[in-house]
C-alpha cells in the first residue's frame, strides 16, 4: 500500500506516493534522480549512501523514505551553491582526497555534519567522525587533511 | 613552464565526483530498461540433473529466463579455457551462474530467480588446496585435459598451473649452512572490495551492442563478449562511466555477455547491479589463499646461501588470469634478496571455491608476508638484527636474481635505510609496542597501448586514450605528460577515455601499467603534434624547426623571445589546412635478459622488468590479553622510479598501506567444508576505517630505470600493499615472542600464538 508524503530535498519539495517499505536511498536514486548517494553494501556498513536528515548524517539505505516526511534532507548534490563548490568539496580536490570518488559523496556529508557541530575538530575527531564511511582507495590520510583544511575554525 | 613534478595536480574528473553529479554504471537508466538477476549454484559441487524454468517464466513482469542452452557453445578463459557463461552439466562453486532472469523490476527478477527449480546430484566438495593435490582427490574438472590452454601452462589433474625456479644446488648449500630455518605459513582467501559493486547495462542497436560496465579492462571485456556470443569485436562497444575502484576485482571479462544476451533476447536494455554479498562470492577475482613452506640456509655472518620453497595457491573452481600466479609467487618466495641457491616449486590447485584472479599485486602480499616473517626467523637463528640481515642480502645494481636477471641501478637498499630512519628503528618503546620491517619487490608490465592527441581550432587539446581510469588518477594525469611535450598547460586538455570505439587498445587498469605504457603512447602522439606545430611555426616565424621551442603556449625562436607565435594562432591556421592530429602506440621498452633455463611453467614472470622495491616499517601495539593489534605508525619507502605525479603516487602508497593493514589484521574469508564463504558481507569482513588507519610517512627513492616507462618511471599502483602484512607480523612477533602463521592475523590467532595454543 502506498502513502502520500512530501520529501524536502536540497530545498525542493517533492510530493510522492510511496510504499511503506521503500528506503530513502532507493527513492532518492530512483524517483528523484539524485544518484549522488551510492549503494555500496547490504548491511549499513559502508556509508556511501549517507545524507543529512535534519542535519544528522544517516545511512539512507537503512532509513525508510516515509520517516523522512516533513524533514529537511541534504544530499551531496545540495552542497555546492550557485555554481560554487562547498569548501569541503574544494578541499577534497586540493588535497587529493578523491580517487575513484565512490565514497566521496558519503564522506562529504559525514564531514559536513561534523563541521556543523564542531567547526574546529582535531585530526582524531575527524577520523572518528568519518569512521562510518569506508574508502578503499585513499587510506584516509588526504581525506582527513581535506576536512581539517576546510574546517571554518582552522583559519580562525 | 612547470615540470611534471612541480605541477599541482587537481584531477580533471574531480568536480564531477565531488558534486555527486558524475555517473557510475549503476546510476544510469535507459528507456524501457529491464533488470537482471542471477540464479547461482545451490551447491559448491554438483551435477545438474535438470533445470525447470516454467514457474519463473510464468511470473508477471518476467521477460526472459536464460540458461546455458540459450548461448553459443563456447568455453573461454585467458590461459585455460575451462569456463562457460552459464553452468553446463556441473556446478563447481557457489557463485556459478545457473540461470539469469530479465524482468521489469529488480524485485521481480529476484523472485523469479528463486522460482527456478534445479535438481542436483551433489558431488564431493574440494575446499582445501592440499587435499586437492593429494593422490585420489576428486577432480574439480574431470575433463581438464580436453580444455584448450596456452602451451606454456603445465597442468595435471587438479593442478591448473605448476611452475618451478631452480638455481644452483640447494641441497648442498643447505647442508653446508651454519643454520637452517624451516617454516610453514597459510594465508586465507581475501578480496579486492572496491566500494562500488559490479554493474553492467547492455543495449543493442541492430546487430551491434553497447555495454556500459564497471570494468577495469574494457578491451578484454569486449573480446569476452565477442568470443562468448560469437559476434565480431567491432560489433561490441564497451563504455566505462566513472569507475568506483577496482583493485583487480573488476579485471577480466565478467558479466557483460550475460546482460548483452538478455538484452538481445528481450529487445530491451538490461541492467545488472550486484549486491555486496554477490561481490564477494561470484566474480572470478578474489585474492587467493596460499600454503607457503620455506626453508632457508644462512651463514653466521648473515649471508643467505639457500632457499627452498613449496607453495600451493588456491585457483578456485575456474582459471581466470591465475595460471601465471605460481611463477609470480615463486619469485616472491625468493624476495628481493641475493640467494645463490634456489629451488621453488609452486602449484595452483583447483578447488570448489570462488575463482582467483589478479587483485592488487597478485600473490605478493601473502607470499611476502610469509617470506618477511621467515627472514626475521632466519635472523633470530643466528642472533642477528633483522634489519642487518636484510641490509647484507638485499639486491643491488649488478646482482643477479634467481632467474639470472642482472639488475640495473635500483634503489632497494635505499628504501630499507629510508624506512628504518623515518620510523626511528631502534628507539625505546613501551613493552607492548614494537617496530617490524618488511621488504618487497614488484615488476612493471610493459605492453602495447594506444592514444591519440589532437589540437582543436581554439588551441585547446583532446587526448583520446584506450587507457582506463580506476581512481588512481593515472589517466587523469596524462595531460601533464602531453602538456610538457607541447609547451602547454595540463588544463588545456580534455580526456576522452573508457570507450572501446574511441581509443586504441590498452590492457586496462591492471598491472600498474597505465602511466608506464599509455604514458608512452600519449607522449608519442604528442610528439607527432609537436612536429606538425613546428612545421607550421617554421613558415610563421621564418626559422628552422631546430631553432624553435614550444613554451608557455607559444612557438618561439630560441634565444629571441619576441619572435614567437601563440599555439592558438597555429591551431586556428591548421583548422583550415592541415589538422593537428597525433597517434601513438609507444612500443614497449626492451626487456632485460634472463636465463630461466632452471624454470618450468614459464609465463613471463621470470623477468622482473623495471622492478620496484619497497620497504615498510611499522610500529604496532599488541594487547597480550586480547590479541588485538593496532598499527600506530607506518613509514613507507618506495623505489618506483621517477615520480611523475606526486599527489597521485602518495595516494597510491597511502591507500595500499591501509589495504595491507586490513589484509594483515582483519580481512579473510571463512570457507566452510561445503565450499561456501561464511562472511560475504562487510559486517564480518571488516575493512579499515579512518579511525583505524595510522599516519603514514612516505619517502620516494628515485632510481630511474632504463627499462622503465616515461622518464624512467615504474609501476606505482600495486606495490604499496606488498610488504605491509609481513612488517606487521614481525612487529607482533617481537611483542609477543610468538609468530602468527596464518593470515589474517586476527586477535584470536595472535592470542593463540602468544599463549601457545591452536587457533
Ligand atoms: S549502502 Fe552501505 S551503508 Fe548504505
Ligand atoms: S576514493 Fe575510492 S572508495 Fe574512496
Amino acid at each position: 500500500m502506498s502513502h502520500a508524503c512530501t520529501l524536502q530535498v536540497n530545498g525542493i519539495s517533492y510530493p510522492l506516493e510511496l510504499d511503506a517499505g521503500r528506503t530513502l536511498l532507493t527513492v532518492l536514486r530512483g524517483e528523484l534522480g539524485l544518484t549522488g548517494a551510492k549503494e555500496g553494501c547490504d548491511d549499513s556498513e559502508c556509508g556511501a549512501c549517507m545524507v543529512l536528515v535534519d542535519g544528522r548524517p544517516v545511512n539512507s539505505c537503512s532509513y525508510l523514505a516515509l520517516q523522512a516526511d516533513g524533514r529537511e534532507i541534504t544530499t551531496v548534490e545540495g552542497l555546492a551553491k550557485g555554481g560554487e563548490l562547498h569548501p569541503l568539496q574544494a578541499a577534497f580536490l586540493d588535497e587529493g582526497g578523491v580517487q575513484c570518488g565512490f565514497c566521496t559523496p558519503g564522506m562529504l556529508i559525514s564531514a559536513e555534519a561534523l563541521l556543523r557541530r564542531n567547526p574546529n575538530p582535531s585530526e582524531d575527531e575527524v577520523r572518528l567522525a568519518l569512521g562510518g564511511n569506508l574508502c578503499r582507495c585513499t587510506g584516509y590520510q588526504k581525506i582527513a587533511r581535506a576536512v581539517l583544511a576546510a574546517a571554518p575554525g582552522a583559519n580562525a | 613552464m612547470a615540470t611534471a613534478a612541480q605541477t599541482k595536480f587537481i584531477r580533471p574528473d574531480g568536480k564531477d565526483k565531488v558534486t555527486g553529479l558524475g555517473r557510475y554504471t549503476a546510476d544510469l537508466t535507459m528507456t524501457g530498461m529491464l533488470h537482471a538477476c542471477f540464479r547461482y549454484a545451490d551447491h559448491a559441487h554438483a551435477r545438474i540433473r535438470s533445470i525447470d524454468t516454467a514457474k519463473a517464466r510464468a511470473l508477471p513482469g518476467v521477460f526472459y529466463v536464460m540458461t546455458d542452452k540459450d548461448v553459443p557453445d563456447v568455453r573461454y578463459g585467458p590461459f585455460v579455457e575451462d569456463r562457460t557463461l552459464f553452468a553446463r552439466d556441473v556446478v563447481r562453486y557457489e557463485g556459478e551462474v545457473v540461470a539469469a532472469v530479465a524482468a521489469t523490476t529488480p524485485e521481480i527478477a529476484r523472485e523469479a530467480a528463486a522460482l527456478i527449480d534445479v535438481d542436483y546430484e551433489p558431488l564431493p566438495v574440494v575446499s582445501d588446496v592440499e587435499a586437492a593435490l593429494a593422490d585420489g582427490a576428486p577432480l574439480v574438472h574431470e575433463g581438464w585435459s580436453g580444455y584448450s590452454a596456452s602451451g606454456d601452462v603445465v597442468r595435471e589433474g587438479n593442478d591448473a598451473s605448476r611452475s618451478t625456479i631452480v638455481k644452483g644446488d640447494v641441497d648442498a648449500a643447505l647442508a653446508s649452512a651454519d643454520a637452517v630455518v624451516k617454516e610453514r605459513y597459510v594465508a586465507d582467501m581475501s578480496h579486492a572490495v572496491p566500494i562500488e559493486p559490479h554493474a553492467a547495462i547492455a543495449q543493442w542497436q541492430g546487430d551491434r551492442v553497447t555495454v556500459w560496465s564497471s570494468t577495469q579492462v574494457p578491451y578484454i571485456a569486449r573480446s569476452g563478449v565477442a568470443t562468448t556470443l560469437e559476434i565480431p569485436e567491432g560489433h561490441v562497444r564497451i563504455i566505462v562511466p566513472h569507475l568506483g575502484g577496482g583493485f583487480g576485482g573488476k579485471c577480466e571479462f565478467h558479466y557483460e555477455a550475460h546482460v548483452a544476451a538478455l538484452a538481445r533476447a528481450t529487445d530491451r536494455p538490461v541492467r545488472l547491479v550486484f549486491s555486496r554479498s554477490e561481490e564477494f562470492f561470484a566474480p572470478d577475482h578474489r585474492r587467493e589463499g596460499q600454503v607457503i613452506e620455506l626453508e632457508t640456509g644462512v651463514m653466521n655472518d648473515g649471508t643467505l646461501v639457500a632457499r627452498r620453497g613449496r607453495l600451493i595457491l588456491d585457483n578456485g573452481a575456474y582459471s581466470a588470469d591465475a595460471p601465471f600466479f605460481p611463477q609470480l609467487a615463486a619469485m616472491h618466495a625468493v624476495g628481493p634478496y641475493r640467494i645463490p641457491n634456489v629451488s621453488v616449486d609452486a602449484s595452483l590447485a583447483y578447488t570448489n571455491t570462488t575463482p582467483s584472479g589478479s587483485v592488487r599485486a597478485p600473490t605478493a602480499p601473502q607470499a611476502c608476508w610469509a617470506v618477511e616473517q621467515h627472514m626475521d626467523s632466519v635472523a633470530a637463528s643466528i642472533g642477528m638484527d633483522p634489519v642487518e640481515l636484510r641490509r647484507r642480502n638485499i639486491l643491488k645494481e649488478g646482482d643477479t636474481t634467481a632467474t639470472n636477471q642482472v639488475l640495473e641501478p635500483i634503489g632497494a637498499a635505499e628504501t630499507l635505510e629510508r624506512a628504518v630512519e623515518l620510523i626511528g628503528y631502534g628507539k625505546a618503546l613501551p613493552e607492548d609496542e614494537a617496530i617490524g620491517v618488511g621488504c618487497g619487490w614488484w615488476p612493471s608490465f610493459g605492453g602495447p597501448s594506444g592514444a591519440f592527441v589532437k589540437l582543436n581550432g581554439d588551441g585547446s587539446g583532446t587526448i583520446i586514450t584506450g587507457a582506463q581510469e580506476c581512481g588512481t588518477g593515472a589517466v587523469m594525469a596524462l595531460p601533464i605528460l602531453v602538456a610538457e611535450e607541447l609547451g602547454m598547460r595540463p588544463e588545456d586538455f580534455s580526456i576522452l577515455a573508457q570507450d572501446t570505439d574511441a581509443g586504441g587498445w590498452d590492457a586496462g587498469a591492471s598491472g600498474s601499467q597505465t602511466t608506464f605504457n599509455n604514458g608512452r603512447a600519449v607522449i608519442e602522439a604528442a610528439r607527432e603534434v609537436r612536429a606538425q606545430l613546428l612545421e607550421l611555426a617554421e613558415e610563421e616565424l621564418e626559422a628552422s624547426r631546430e631553432d624553435i621551442e614550444l613554451v608557455e603556449g607559444a612557438a618561439r625562436v630560441k634565444g629571441s623571445p619576441t619572435k614567437s607565435v601563440p599555439i592558438t594562432t597555429l591551431a586556428d591556421k591548421a583548422q583550415g589546412d592541415r589538422l593537428l592530429l597525433g597517434k601513438g602506440s609507444g612500443s614497449p621498452p626492451p626487456s632485460p635478459d634472463v636465463d630461466a633455463s632452471g624454470c618450468t611453467g614459464r609465463l613471463g614472470m621470470e623477468t622482473f622488468a623495471a622492478p620496484t622495491f619497497i620497504t615498510h616499517a611499522v610500529r604496532v601495539r599488541v594487547d597480550r590479553e586480547t590479541g588485538v593489534c593496532r598499527v600506530l605508525e607506518v613509514a613507507a619507502s618506495h623505489d618506483c622510479g621517477v615520480i611523475l605525479n606526486p599527489v597521485g603516487a602518495e595516494g597510491q602508497v597511502e591507500g595500499g598501506v591501509v589495504m595491507g593493514i586490513g589484509m594483515a589484521t582483519l580481512e579473510g574469508s571463512i570457507v566452510g567444508e561445503d565450499g561456501r564463504q561464511r562472511n560475504p558481507h562487510l559486517l564480518d569482513y571488516k575493512l579499515q576505517t579512518s579511525a583505524d588507519a595510522p599516519p603514514i610517512s612516505i619517502a620516494f627513492v628515485d632510481a630511474p630505470s632504463p627499462y622503465g616507462g616515461p622518464k624512467g618511471s615504474k609501476g606505482t599502483g600495486e606495490p604499496p600493499c606488498v610488504p605491509t602484512p609481513g612488517a606487521i607480523g614481525n612487529a607482533i612477533a617481537q611483542v609477543t615472542g610468538a609468530r602468527v602463521h596464518q593470515l589474517p592475523m586476527t586477535p584470536e590467532r595472535v592470542w593463540a600464538a602468544a599463549h601457545g595454543v591452536d587457533a
